[in-house]
């Protein structure tokens, strides 16, 4: 019975944890006090960009060629093949491009961040920091989720790019049973703006997770160079469902009420 | 990573056939580790994404109960071998780098080979094997829980699920079910080499092991999509029958 209670009880003091962190993370940046590291925010925000944007947007890319077979190959089945559009419109901007975004975003990002700050700690590197008055929390951690708030809606848009012009080619081009005119009308149809923005919310949502999360794992990692990896390993098992119950809320509160779609009423 | 791969199949073929046991302490290492997260994101991506768009969908159309007919093409086709890699990958993956990455630089890879132990055989030979098997595996077991995500939207809406199950067993086929399977262990496959090969590579210390990881997670994601992509061309194109809506 003990050993029953015993796992649940751990999960909930970790994510605790988490939360303390976090919250102490995001004081530093609503106090202002990571603005004195302005510079580092930007040279994070460099190295995000040149090392993950790129394989961001080829995963996306991937995940909307996807869609698109799918999509062509299902409306062919119902006898409306010039409606793959649809598919293709909800599929890539409101569900896939979010998840394929969060899960290399936990891959590429999440797990870097543990690597990096990991081996900083176990190294005594910011022990190092705290004993030369550099705080190490607004130095180390808030400049990095700064940057990404900088970045990343610039990248997801890219990626969202991507996943479209991916379900493009894989309908109109490959399969080849829609004229690019037609796809395009039916495609712009099913969507407009407010689900962009409603997407990038989801997709902030996920980023800002996983940079926390990531953040936590690497700040707190202990027990030499076997503790980073398992520490690494620890935070995409926690990345990963986190991802799965946000787009699963998000759908829920953006579109679990109200469709919209342009039929009916 | 190729060569790794031609050694793995090679090795596990031939006799003598060391890794009985350690095929089955990796196999409940696995089933350990990921058997939790994957409930969550099977049962949240079930409900989120196929679940409740195409039931928004279907209801403009006063057309619910075909739900059931689109669970099939979207759990067992696409979803549920898809979510169980990205799982497996994110969970069991990692593990598997950061377990045999540790084991490189503290150089006890290098002591197994000088007592004459064939580090692929006994250690890369069961993780493969067992990864490919669990992975199959626990499709069948998403499956189940992507379309719990689907019965949960169905009440969501408010209908009966009568129709629900009408549609879906209509609509599922023996194709769809093997395929789904099979595609997953070829998941798994990928995900197992990718992951040891980084492991087994890695250098530089407590970073590297840190890096290879992170590098192994990225390599298996991207494989695996490529690969789920060729494959459902493949399989759509083939069996032009399993396309047709019943």
């Amino acid at each position: 019975m003990r050993g029953a209670i015993a796992a649940p009880r751990g999960w909930l003091e970790s994510a605790g944890d988490v939360a303390i962190f976090c919250a102490r993370v995001l004081s530093q940046i609503a106090s202002g006090r990571v603005l004195r590291f302005t510079g580092e925010s930007l040279r994070q925000a460099g190295i995000l960009i040149l090392s993950s944007a790129l394989v961001i947007c080829g995963l996306v890319f991937i995940i909307g060629l996807q869609c698109g077979i799918e999509g062509a190959y299902f409306t062919r089945a119902q006898g409306t093949p010039a409606y793959a559009g649809v598919f293709s419109a909800w599929c890539d901007l409101r569900e896939l491009v979010p998840y394929a975004f969060g899960y290399m975003m936990a891959a590429k990002v999440g797990t870097g961040l543990v690597a990096e700050i990991g081996s900083m700690r176990i190294t005594d590197e910011i022990d190092a920091m705290e004993v030369m008055g550099i705080p190490s929390i607004a130095f180390l951690c808030a400049t990095r989720l700064v940057a990404a708030w900088i970045v990343l809606p610039f990248v997801y848009i890219a990626a969202v790019g991507a996943g479209f012009f991916a379900s493009y080619l894989a309908v109109v081009v490959q399969i080849g049973e829609v004229s690019s005119g037609g796809f395009f009308l039916i495609f712009w149809m099913f969507q407009n703006p407010p689900d962009l923005l409603f997407s990038v919310i989801k997709g902030m949502a996920m980023a800002t997770t996983i940079v926390l999360i990531g953040l936590y794992y690497g700040y707190h990692a202990s027990g030499g160079p076997v503790g980073v990896g398992t520490a690494t390993a620890k935070s995409m098992v926690v990345n990963i469902v986190l991802v799965h119950l946000i787009g699963m809320l998000g759908t829920q509160v953006f579109w679990g009420a109200n469709p919209r779609a342009p039929i009916g009423g | 990573m190729m060569i790794l791969t031609g050694k793995t199949i090679v090795s596990a073929a031939r006799p003598p056939y060391p890794y009985g046991g350690e095929f089955v302490s990796q196999f409940m290492f696995v089933l350990r580790l990921v058997w939790f997260p994957l409930i969550v994101s099977t049962v949240a991506f079930g409900y989120g994404a196929p679940g409740l768009q195409a039931a928004n969908f279907l209801v403009l159309f006063g057309a619910l109960d075909r739900l059931g007919g689109f669970f099939v093409l979207a759990s067992i086709r696409e979803f549920a071998p898809f979510v169980t890699a990205i799982v497996v990958a994110g969970v069991a993956g990692t593990a598997i780098t950061a377990d045999l990455g540790a084991r490189k630089i503290r150089e006890e890879l290098d002591a197994l080979q000088v007592l004459g132990v064939d580090p692929v055989k006994n250690l890369v030979v069961p993780r493969f094997l067992a990864l490919m098997l669990v992975t199959g595996l626990f499709d069948i077991y998403a499956l189940l829980f992507g379309i719990f995500g689907g019965i949960l939207a169905t009440l969501v809406n408010g209908a009966p699920l009568g129709p629900f199950w009408a549609t879906f067993f209509t609509n599922a086929s023996t194709t769809d079910l093997w395929g789904s399977v099979l595609k997953c262990t070829m998941f798994g496959a990928i995900i197992a080499i990718v992951c040891c090969y980084k492991g087994m590579t890695a250098s530089g210390g407590a970073e590297g092991v840190g890096r290879a990881v992170n590098q192994a997670v990225v390599i298996a994601l991207l494989g695996v999509f490529a690969f789920n992509y060729v494959f459902t061309q493949t399989l759509l194109a083939t069996h032009p029958e399993i396309t047709v809506i019943r």
